[in-house]
Formats: structure tokens, C-alpha cells, sequence
């Protein structure tokens, strides 16, 4: 069978990268820049996430109401996200206006900076900044990477704080953009029922003039930081705690191990769900793997009222410890792979998704994957494998502890020891 | 000729099914007719208590055997419970979706609801409530359902307090025994099935499933309350809740509202993205939509702000619901036009998204609404009908809701503070 991909890169070092779909109605496309917060200074922490909202403010060719409306005349759902590694910007639209949304995203990609909307759009991003504040659950996580990794890019959070973006000033997201938004840093990734001919020709003519980059970023490797760390927040009324582990990078040999044993661990129909949520002890506890390019962390996590937060940290220890000494049940496995199965099958009808895991894939792994491989790699993770990753990436031993809520426990109220 | 099928089974369930024979998977909808607005008022959050156990035990099986037999087959099942209905959803293999729906009809037809696991649901929903306390925007979306629905209609299905701590494991099954029967039931079904195949399920699992008349087919009354009512809660943002009635997705004018909507709320374009955060960088959030009970509709406005530019923000929100009428022009009524059809096109293509059509179809309107015709209805809006909807249907009762630090200009303070709304 034919692959249904198409790779390309134009002489400038943009990469593009499309996968046909023809049984489907629509297309979707997207402009990756690989960079994200991480590739910031502490000083002008945010500056990532602001250009983003930037791109969004005007071109040489458009005002931000033309971009607006060039988007909504096209029936597009769009929008754009900044991760702690990569900035997304995306439109998905019915067939037949696929070449009209890449250049319109295409010009977006340089944008004009305009001073009196970097003066308007600082207030939204503080108005989101103050919005992340009310919601325990932003607050705990931008606390613990902030403590987990500190010392390293990865420890500020990707809006930023109020005094940094307070401070960032448009030459700082010129420069920026100017390092991070060269063609060789960026993909073009395209999915749906499109000709790939037609896209490649398109994105040609409209990325003529970008340029490659000289800068020599390089990014550290992080490693999480053993230890513990309390905040105090007085006016929420749960306590969150989250136990945190060295993880693997995406396109690291064990990453589907690692997720299967998460999975188990503290997804649906797992040990978490049945011993803790399902004793009454915590209504929402979970295993989440967070995976970057060249790293990841595990992080094993709960909520509940405040006076049951010790009880619930031995929970969530005492379960990741049988995971880790004792080998999981082959029927355990089976179920992961069997949701998974399912979910690929329906996401790989829907040109967004695809492009979404597709931009995954590049970024991470170099190369798209097909559902079928997708799937190749889920059917490859045995009990044996589980057992494997886990005595090189326990889920036990060292950790980092974080706690956000109410309650000052276990007692350093922001400090880490 | 068209791949939809709608019709009445012998068990009186009305099945609506969507012949897809290229896609993987088949994506199902089981939609029992009654929600929180049927719960008994001393029982608020039953519905909810029976919708989270149902599942966790049968005639047949334990909780964790249940769970096991979805997974042995890759099946996603999920419950969701609103205001006039609870809706059980699946996603299967084409070759999996007979056991699947047997798996369903097994927990909907013979639960055991164990003693342990109704008394952890019943302890779990205190701690889902003060976790919900948390959640400002969940607060004030209850607070201004309240409001703008009243008593029944306007429930939250996590219940109150005091009706939580009183609840029993016979209240959940006597709920349950009155409202899960084969006459409440619609189903609809997209994917990789035949409506032959669908129907011999339906009639198969479901046979002599307690009253197969039809029922729960009439909607509720809405109460609405015209106020301004502050709630003091400690928050970094105010939070700002509008309410205003609308016309029925029955309506005749139901297109041309949506249309209206979409001018108001529906991409960056739109007015309150555009007036509210784009020009004057008041909110990160800002947004409109509409919410239809069977018989009824309502528009809701929600924007969060800082606590000193909350008048401004409320302010520039009611200015733009004003002018609507003022200055519409070409070019954002085809834009308006041009989002929606594309939505429905572009969503086409996802099979969840086409199940949860047939799904509103058979509740709203009774029957298939063929997507050419949404698309048609749309497209037949013109800037005179806006304006006519606009004169026809002034919005000058409003329910507003501020949730945070700083109270309104012209404002009450609300009496229970943000407790949730306990009294």
C-alpha cells in the first residue's frame, strides 16, 4: 500500500509534511514553530506565549480585524496553543479552502508587531494570567514545575509571570521572533483531502523570502529535582498533591511502556480508580506523563478535603509501589491497548486530530506515523516491558512532592526543601 | 435516498441511526428523558448519584467485571446527565458494538446499585461539592441558571448540601425504578452499521424494559427571575454571568437566532471577542451562547475580568447587545452564515459529532432535520430578519450574575454568599 504521506523541505529549511485523506470532506492545516517556553530567558518569561497572541494582531498584509475576518470567511476552527516546547497555529476548514488558510496562517507567521495592540494585548495576557490564578489546578501544576525544575527553563510558567510580561517590551518579541520563527525551525503540516502537489506549490510561493536562522540555541536537558514543596492558598478548599518522577522523552524506546503503566496506574479502569476514588478517599486521582522532546516526568496526583491529604499521599505511594514491585497482569495491558485501539480508529478519521498527532510525531519523533503504526506501538508493550521501564523509571523512591491548598502541609509553605 | 433511519421500536424506544459504511468505528447515543429537572425537590442530585452507579454492579456482574468487559472489547462508554435528560454514550469497533450495547442494557436494566458504592458515590459528591466551589466559572454558571431558569428547570446536578447528606441508597434506586424505561429512551447511532442491524439490537436488549408508552416527551416551564445579583467570593477575577430569553430550537426564527448568535459570539470576528477583548483588552474570556430546553431558549453572555474593570466590562457587554440592531452589516451576516454551514460540514466528518446531531434531532424536533436543510436555513438569513428578530424580541429582561471581589454598580448582594448556593 502507498504511503499517504508526502515529505518535503523547501530550499529555505522549511519542512512540510501532508498526509491525504481522501474519504474525507475537510482539511487542516498548521504552522509548528519549535520553540516554546523553555527557550526563554527567566527575565522575559511569557514572550513565547505573547508573540503568539501576537501573530494573531497583524501582518504587512493585514490588520488584526482582516485576520479575524479572513478566518471566520472561511468557515475555519482555528486557533493556536504554546507549550513548553512548541507554539501551534491551526485551521481546520472544509476542503476547498485549504490553500486560502495556509496563507492566511502563513502570513501570520510574520507578523507586523504593531505597537498600540502590543499595548492591548499585554492587558488580555494579564487578564489570562489573573484567570490561571483562580484555578487550583493551574496554580498547582505552574507551582510544581516551578519547583521541580528549578534552575532550568522548564521551571517558568508558559504565560509567564505579571512582572515579566509586565516588562516584555516589542523589541524583545521582535528579537525573539526573529531567532525562534526562521523557516528551518518551522513545519507545515497538512492533512485531509488535499493534493499534495497543490500544497507544496502553495507553501513555496508564500515562504519564498523567509529566511534560515544562525541562532545556535541549544536547549539543556532537564532533571527533575528530588525533594518537597508546599504552597498555602487559603481561599481554595481542596488540597491537591502530586508526586513527581523522572520520565521519558516522546520518542524515547520506552515511551509506550511508560504510558501503559500510567495508564494503568491512574487512567480509566485503573488501580487509582478503583482503590482510591472508588474507597471515597479522593474524587479525582490520576497518573499523567508528561512527555517533552528529550525528557518527561511522571506525576502521580490527587485531590481531596485537606484533612484526608496525608491519607491520600499514602494511597497514591502505596499503589505506585505494587505497580513497581509486583508485574502487571497481561489483562491489565490488554485493556490499554484495547481503548486505544478504539480512540485511534476514530481519531484517525478526523483531519484535526491527525494533524495534531502528526505535528506530534514530526516534532518528537522526525516523521509522521500512520494509525497503524500508532497502533503497532501500543500492541508492542507486554507486562514484560512494563516491568522493564519501570525498574529504570520507578515510580518510587525519590520524588519531588508538591502541595497546593488550604492546608500549610507538609509545612514549607513555598519553599522547597 | 437518504442513510438516515428514524423510527418507533415495538419497546417503544425511538431509534434514529446514520448509515456511515466507510467509517471505523460506530459511535452511539442511549438518551433516557430525564434530568435533573425531574428529580423530586428534596432529592436534588439523585439523577446524578443513579447516572455515576449504575454501572458499578448487575444482576450479572460486579463493578470492576463491568468495567473489565467494556475494556475487553476497546468499548468508551460515559454518562452525562443534564437538565431534561441523561445521556449514556459508546464508542466501539464496528465489531463490538452488539456487546457493547448489551453491556449498556445490562447496567440500565439490572442494577444493583451496591450498598458500598452508592454510600462512597453519596461521600464523593460532598467532596466533588467543595471541589466545585473552587471552580468560579462553574459557580457562576449555576448561580445564573438559577436565575434565569428557576427552581426545577435550573437545578445543578451536583444538588445542594443538605439534599446530598440526606440521601439514601433507596432514593437512588427508587429513582431510578420510576424514570429508566424503554418509553424514555432514544437512541442514535452513526458509524460503520446498518439500521437493520441497530433496530435488532435495540428490540433484542430492551425487550419488556418497564413502560414502553412515550414519556417525558414535554418540556418544563422556565421561571425567570429579571435581577442583578452579586455573590462576594475571593477571587483573583470577577466573574460576570448575563441571561436573557430566546426563541425554541422549534422556533421559526431558531436560524436566524443562530445567526444572530454567531454575530454576537462566533469567531474572532464577532462583536464581543472583537468590542470586548480585541479593542479594549478588558477579558482573556469572553463569550455567547445559547441554551435550548425543549420548548424554551436562553442566551447566556459570560466574561471575566479583574475586579476594577468589571463595570467597564459589563458595560461594553450590554452596549454591544443593544446595538445589534444598529449596524449589522453584509459582510459579518455572511461571515456568521459562512461559520456555522462550515462547522457543519467540517464536523461531518467526525462520527461523534454526527451521532450527537441525530441525538438533538430526535429531542428537539422528533424527527431528522437532514443536514442540506440546517445548511439551507441558515443560508436564507437575511440582514431584514435579523433586525425583525431583533424588534420582535427586545432584550430588556435581564438576569445577571457577578461572582468576586467587587460588587456591580446597581447591584444585590446575593444572600448565601458563594457557598453554591446552600441555603
Amino acid at each position: 500500500m502507498s504511503s499517504p504521506y508526502t515529505l518535503h523541505t523547501l530550499d529555505n529549511g522549511l519542512r512540510i509534511v501532508i498526509e491525504r485523506m481522501p474519504d474525507v470532506n475537510s482539511a487542516a492545516a498548521g504552522f509548528l514553530a519549535r520553540t516554546g517556553a523553555r527557550d526563554e530567558t527567566p527575565e522575559k518569561a511569557g514572550v513565547s506565549h505573547f508573540l503568539e497572541h501576537m501573530c494573531f494582531k497583524g501582518t504587512s498584509n493585514r490588520d488584526w480585524r482582516e485576520i479575524t475576518v479572513d478566518f471566520d470567511k472561511l468557515g475555519s476552527v482555528y486557533n493556536a496553543f504554546t507549550s513548553e516546547d512548541r507554539t501551534f497555529y491551526y485551521g481546520w476548514v472544509p476542503k476547498e479552502n485549504i490553500n486560502q488558510q495556509i496563507e492566511l496562517i502563513a502570513d501570520m507567521m510574520r507578523p507586523a508587531l504593531p505597537t498600540d495592540e502590543f499595548d492591548m494585548e499585554k492587558n488580555v495576557i494579564l487578564e489570562e494570567i489573573a484567570m490561571a490564578k483562580d484555578s487550583l489546578d493551574h496554580v498547582t501544576f505552574d507551582f510544581l514545575l516551578e519547583r521541580v525544575f528549578e534552575g532550568h527553563p522548564l521551571a517558568w510558567p508558559i504565560l509567564g509571570y505579571d512582572t515579566t510580561v509586565t516588562d516584555l517590551s516589542r523589541d524583545d518579541l521582535a528579537a525573539y521572533h526573529q531567532r525562534r520563527y526562521a523557516a528551518d525551525n518551522m513545519t507545515l503540516v497538512v492533512a485531509g483531502n488535499v493534493d499534495p502537489d497543490d500544497i507544496i506549490a502553495t507553501a513555496n510561493r508564500l515562504t519564498a523570502d523567509w529566511q534560515s536562522s544562525n541562532d545556535d540555541h541549544q536547549r539543556d536537558v532537564p532533571t527533575p529535582r528530588t525533594g518537597v514543596a508546599n504552597l498555602v492558598v487559603e481561599r481554595f478548599n481542596q488540597q491537591i498533591v502530586a508526586l513527581c518522577f523522572k520520565g521519558v522523552s516522546g520518542n524515547h524506546p520506552k515511551h509506550e511502556s511508560l504510558e501503559a503503566a500510567t495508564s494503568i496506574l491512574g487512567g480509566s479502569n485503573s488501580r487509582y480508580y478503583w482503590n482510591i476514588i472508588q474507597t471515597g478517599l479522593s474524587p479525582s486521582a490520576g497518573a499523567y506523563h508528561m512527555d517533552l522532546s528529550d525528557s518527561g516526568l511522571v506525576i502521580l496526583y490527587g485531590q481531596t478535603d485537606p484533612a484526608n491529604i496525608e491519607e491520600l499521599t499514602d494511597a497514591l505511594r502505596a499503589e505506585a509501589k505494587k505497580l513497581c514491585e509486583s508485574k502487571v497482569e497481561d489483562k491489565e495491558v490488554q485493556r490499554v491497548k484495547n481503548r486505544r485501539r478504539t480512540t485511534l480508529a476514530v481519531e484517525g478519521e478526523s483531519p484535526y486530530h491527525r494533524l495534531v498527532q502528526i505535528m506530534d510525531d514530526v516534532d518528537y519523533r522526525g516523521a509522521p506515523r500512520t494509525v497503524d503504526e500508532r497502533l503497532d506501538a501500543v500492541q508492542s508493550v507486554t507486562a514484560d516491558t512494563i516491568a522493564d521501564t519501570l525498574a529504570e523509571f520507578p515510580f518510587q523512591g525519590p520524588e519531588f512532592l508538591v502541595s497546593v491548598g488550604p492546608r500549610d502541609w507538609p509545612g514549607t509553605n513555598g519553599a522547597s526543601q | 435516498m437518504s442513510n438516515v433511519t428514524h423510527k418507533t421500536l415495538s419497546n417503544g424506544i425511538e431509534m434514529m441511526c446514520v448509515e456511515l459504511p466507510t467509517r471505523h468505528a460506530v459511535a452511539t447515543q442511549i438518551r433516557f428523558l430525564s434530568g435533573t429537572a425531574d428529580e423530586p425537590s428534596d432529592k436534588l442530585g439523585v439523577g446524578r448519584l443513579v447516572q455515576e452507579t449504575i454501572d458499578l454492579g448487575t444482576e450479572k456482574r460486579d463493578a470492576r467485571a463491568m468495567s473489565d468487559a467494556f475494556d475487553a472489547i476497546g468499548a468508551a462508554d460515559s454518562g452525562a446527565i443534564g437538565r431534561e435528560a441523561t445521556s449514556y454514550s459508546c464508542l466501539a469497533l464496528p465489531e463490538y458494538i452488539e456487546e457493547a450495547i448489551a453491556l449498556e442494557a445490562e447496567y440500565l436494566r439490572t442494577p444493583t446499585f451496591p450498598t458500598d458504592k452508592v454510600d462512597v458515590a453519596i461521600d464523593l459528591t460532598k467532596q466533588e461539592y467543595n471541589a466545585f466551589l473552587d471552580d468560579a466559572q462553574g459557580l457562576a454558571d449555576k448561580f445564573i441558571g438559577q436565575q434565569a431558569y428557576g427552581d426545577r428547570l435550573g437545578r445543578h446536578s451536583l444538588g445542594e448540601p443538605q439534599t446530598i447528606a440526606a440521601m439514601t441508597r433507596d432514593d437512588v434506586v427508587s429513582h431510578w425504578k420510576n424514570l429508566y424505561c424503554s418509553g424514555r429512551m432514544q437512541v442514535a447511532a452513526a458509524g460503520n452499521i446498518t439500521a437493520a442491524k441497530l433496530e435488532a439490537i435495540l428490540e433484542e436488549q430492551f425487550a419488556d424494559f418497564g413502560n414502553t408508552d412515550k414519556q417525558g416527551r414535554d418540556g418544563y416551564d422556565v421561571q425567570f427571575t429579571t435581577k442583578r445579583i452579586h455573590h462576594q467570593k475571593e477571587l483573583e477575577q470577577q466573574q460576570i454571568a448575563i441571561a436573557f430569553p430566546a426563541v425554541p430550537v422549534s422556533h421559526a426564527d431558531f436560524y436566524v437566532q443562530r445567526v444572530m448568535l454567531a454575530i454576537l459570539s462566533g469567531g474572532m470576528s464577532s462583536r464581543l471577542f472583537t468590542e470586548v477583548r480585541e479593542k479594549q483588552g478588558l477579558v482573556y474570556w469572553v463569550s455567547a451562547w445559547g441554551e435550548y430546553p425543549r420548548g424554551h431558549g436562553m442566551i447566556f453572555i459570560g466574561a471575566s475580568t479583574t475586579p476594577e474593570r468589571c463595570d467597564t466590562t459589563y458595560n461594553t457587554l450590554m452596549r454591544e447587545v443593544d446595538r445589534l440592531s444598529e449596524d449589522l452589516t453584509e459582510d459579518e451576516l455572511d461571515r456568521a452564515k459562512t461559520g456555522l454551514v462550515a462547522k457543519i460540514e467540517t464536523q461531518g466528518d467526525a462520527t461523534r459529532a454526527r451521532c450527537r446531531q441525530l441525538a438533538d434531532d430526535m429531542f428537539h424536533h422528533g424527527k431528522h432535520v437532514p443536514q442540506s436543510d440546517k445548511i439551507a436555513r441558515i443560508q436564507a438569513v437575511t440582514s431584514a430578519d435579523i433586525k425583525r428578530y431583533l424588534d420582535e424580541h427586545p432584550r430588556n429582561a435581564l438576569s445577571v450574575v457577578t461572582l468576586g471581589p467587587r460588587q456591580l454598580e446597581g447591584s444585590e448582594l446575593a444572600s448565601n454568599g458563594a457557598n453554591g448556593g446552600a441555603q
